[in-house]
């Protein structure tokens, strides 16, 4: 399987917002056929790999075939929520954004299928 | 009566943009106007308010606009005002809205209050029915009634039957207290389509379920996007370009639109904004708002009716205006969400600015600085970011960012010991002289403020009690409500049995006891 390296924000564009402890994460494609690319690149095991440290899971991710997105939830990462959390952004809203300049790991042959490159 | 109506949603939350509905209703050509004052956190400070003032402890800013000509625009327009406003205090809310009222003539202007969602008060008499109140989402963290004591503010998330009943009883402006936000964009569509009619018809519960109001197909679908309509609009500007990802592309934010729902009976629906209006609406900017605080996609659950948004589909049919269908409704649980918040400690911030160079390095001296001279204080937990160096990204994507020429070092402490905040706080201004050289940035000494924990938990329908009071010249009519026969029952029966075991006779006691005869002859009993 070849592998490409891309800024997430080239497949996607996102919005973040708070739930209690957990913060949701939309990542919205740019074209909904890159989907599938989408679906194969985010996994719940990527968002423990990002999210060390600040939760300990558990992570989901949920496909919005619609709108050609998926719904990540990160559970138990706002040391709390919102109210009480002592980071800057208290309720995860810059994640949406700031996950967008993030490098991800693509897969060439889905990329290709799904016309995402040529 | 337009089929299709047309829906503002004149704000996000308390403290947005004031004037912002007495544009839309200008702009608007609105057959109603909603605004969502209240979150999580709102609620919370609401309560606080009230207890120290009992006119305080709902949205200010309602006077606000309503004062700079909004009540004459609703008067003059005929536009039906739904908010939740009211937060913990609907009825003084409602007072000020028909004092504003009476100052322009309006003199049959009729406001309802939709209440019954607090239960804060009441903790002792809900747990008394069995109700475990466990936390929502984390077991671990017990029931609400472990905080009894701490409780702040404990309100069920009351849905649109209530706001429907009362504007099919003639109100021109509902004021709720905690309703699910949508609810007031579902509550306008239940009166607008004559379910609420129906439902006063028949002599159905105030409460609903709503999907008995209707006669019918594909009622679920239909409460779900109208749900979604009013999921859309609830949060003003997020969704015409504001928050949006495209935020460096759009013009005119300056004087960006609110934004306006064509609901259709169908469950269809257009959103757009003002033609004057800045900002934009695109399949995008309304994507990203679509899953905004969203969980599962396959189930979101609201009072009204739980939705499946999976396959909604989003149409650009013209410049600022898209299509919203799709939606798919299931019957919503036998639960309310109940969103709650206890006191828990304490908390302070601090900042202060490291120049280049070497910023990172001095920065980490100067926390450990701090810590060192905090150690005695036990109780002390110090969490400090380096601003400008990744603080809004998680710890393993920071590696390899460019080092940056500045931080911004900041501090946040807690404890359950306010005195070990003052010292915190009395120990950031020494560190501008210990520190490197050109720190900078210290601004007042921190204040310590109450932290306040959300619980949210949830609770059966029937322990909840809608009420819907309009109000007539000096005093509340008690217009419509639900009262749980059995739930009272249970009240009283533990107080029976504790007249028997104590051998009490107080003249409550014996009124109460009256009452459960009359609970028992015949259910609702009218104050």
């Amino acid at each position: 399987m070849t592998k490409t390296t891309v800024r997430l924000g080239d497949i996607v564009h996102g919005r973040s917002g708070d739930k209690g402890d957990m913060v949701n994460i939309a990542l919205i494609c740019h074209d909904k056929e890159w989907l599938p690319l989408l679906e194969s690149a985010i996994t719940p095991k990527l968002l423990s790999k990002w999210f060390k440290g600040w939760s300990e899971g558990p992570f989901e991710v949920f496909s919005v075939p619609g709108i050609g997105a998926v719904n990540c939830l990160i559970h138990k990462v706002l040391q709390g929520g919102g109210t009480v959390s002592k980071r800057l952004d208290s309720q995860g809203k810059a994640l949406g954004q700031a996950l967008l300049d993030v490098q991800i790991a693509i897969d060439c042959k889905i990329a290709k299928r799904v016309g995402f490159i040529a | 009566m337009r089929t299709t109506a047309r829906i503002g949603g004149g704000g996000g939350f308390w403290g947005d943009q004031p004037l912002a509905p007495v544009t839309l209703l200008e702009q608007g050509n609105l057959d109603y106007l909603t605004i969502d004052y209240l979150s999580e956190v709102t609620m919370s400070i609401m309560h606080k308010q009230l207890a120290r003032d009992a006119e305080a402890g709902w949205a200010t800013d309602l006077a606000d606009w309503l004062g700079a000509g909004g009540i004459d625009l609703l008067h003059s327009m005929d536009v039906k005002l739904i908010t939740n406003a009211g937060g913990a205090n609907p009825r003084a809310c409602a007072s000020m809205v028909l004092s504003a009222a009476a100052e322009i003539g309006w003199n049959d202007c009729v406001v309802a209050i939709v209440i019954g969602d607090d239960i804060g008060g009441r903790l002792s008499g809900v747990s008394a029915t069995g109700a475990k109140l466990e936390h929502m989402f984390d077991s671990s963290k017990g029931s609400l009634l472990d905080h009894a004591e701490k409780v702040v503010s404990a309100n069920a998330y009351l849905g649109a039957g209530p706001i429907a009943r009362a504007l099919e009883r003639g109100a021109d402006i509902v004021i709720t207290g905690r309703v699910a936000d949508a609810s007031l964009i579902v509550g306008s569509m239940l009166h607008h389509q004559g379910w609420a009619k129906n439902a006063e018809a028949e002599g159905l519960p105030l409460c609903g379920p709503i999907c008995e109001w209707h006669n019918g197909d594909n009622t679920l679908d239909i409460i779900a996007g109208w749900t979604i309509a009013g999921h859309l609009i609830e949060c003003g500007a997020q969704v015409t370009g504001g928050n949006s990802s495209d935020w460096l592309k759009i013009d005119n934010l300056a004087t960006l639109g609110y934004p306006i729902a064509e609901i259709e009976a169908d469950g269809r629906c257009v959103i757009t904004k003002p033609l004057a209006s800045g900002g934009a609406i695109t399949t995008r900017t309304i994507a990203e708002q679509l899953l905004y605080e969203i969980g599962d996609p396959s189930s979101y659950i609201t009072p009204d009716c739980t939705i499946d948004l999976r396959d909604i589909s989003l149409e650009q049919i013209a410049q600022n205006q898209v299509l919203v269908q799709g939606a798919i409704g299931i019957i919503p649980p036998e639960t309310l969400k109940i969103s709650a918040t206890h006191r828990d400690g304490w908390m302070a911030a601090a900042e202060l600015a490291v120049p280049g160079p070497n910023p990172r390095v001095k920065a980490e001296r100067l926390d450990q600085i701090l810590k060192q001279r905090l150690k005695h204080c036990r109780g002390l937990e110090i969490h400090c970011e380096f601003l400008g160096d990744g603080a809004l990204l998680p710890p393993s994507l920071r590696v390899g960012l460019p080092p940056p020429s500045e931080i911004i070092m900041r501090w946040v402490a807690t404890s359950y010991d306010k005195k070990e905040l003052a010292e915190f706080a009395r120990s950031i201004a020494p560190l501008v002289l210990t520190g490197p050289a050109g720190v900078c940035g210290y601004g007042a000494r921190a204040r310590p403020r109450e932290l306040l924990r959300f619980f949210p938990t949830s609770i059966d329908r029937v322990l909840i009690e809608p009420q819907v009071h309009v109000r007539m010249l000096h005093s509340w009519r008690h217009e419509l409500e639900l009262r749980m026969p059995w739930l009272e029952e249970h009240i009283f029966d533990r107080l029976e049995d504790m007249v028997a075991a104590h051998g009490v006779k107080s003249r409550l006691a014996e009124k109460v006891l009256k009452r459960l005869e009359k609970v028992k002859e015949g259910g609702i009993i009218h104050d």
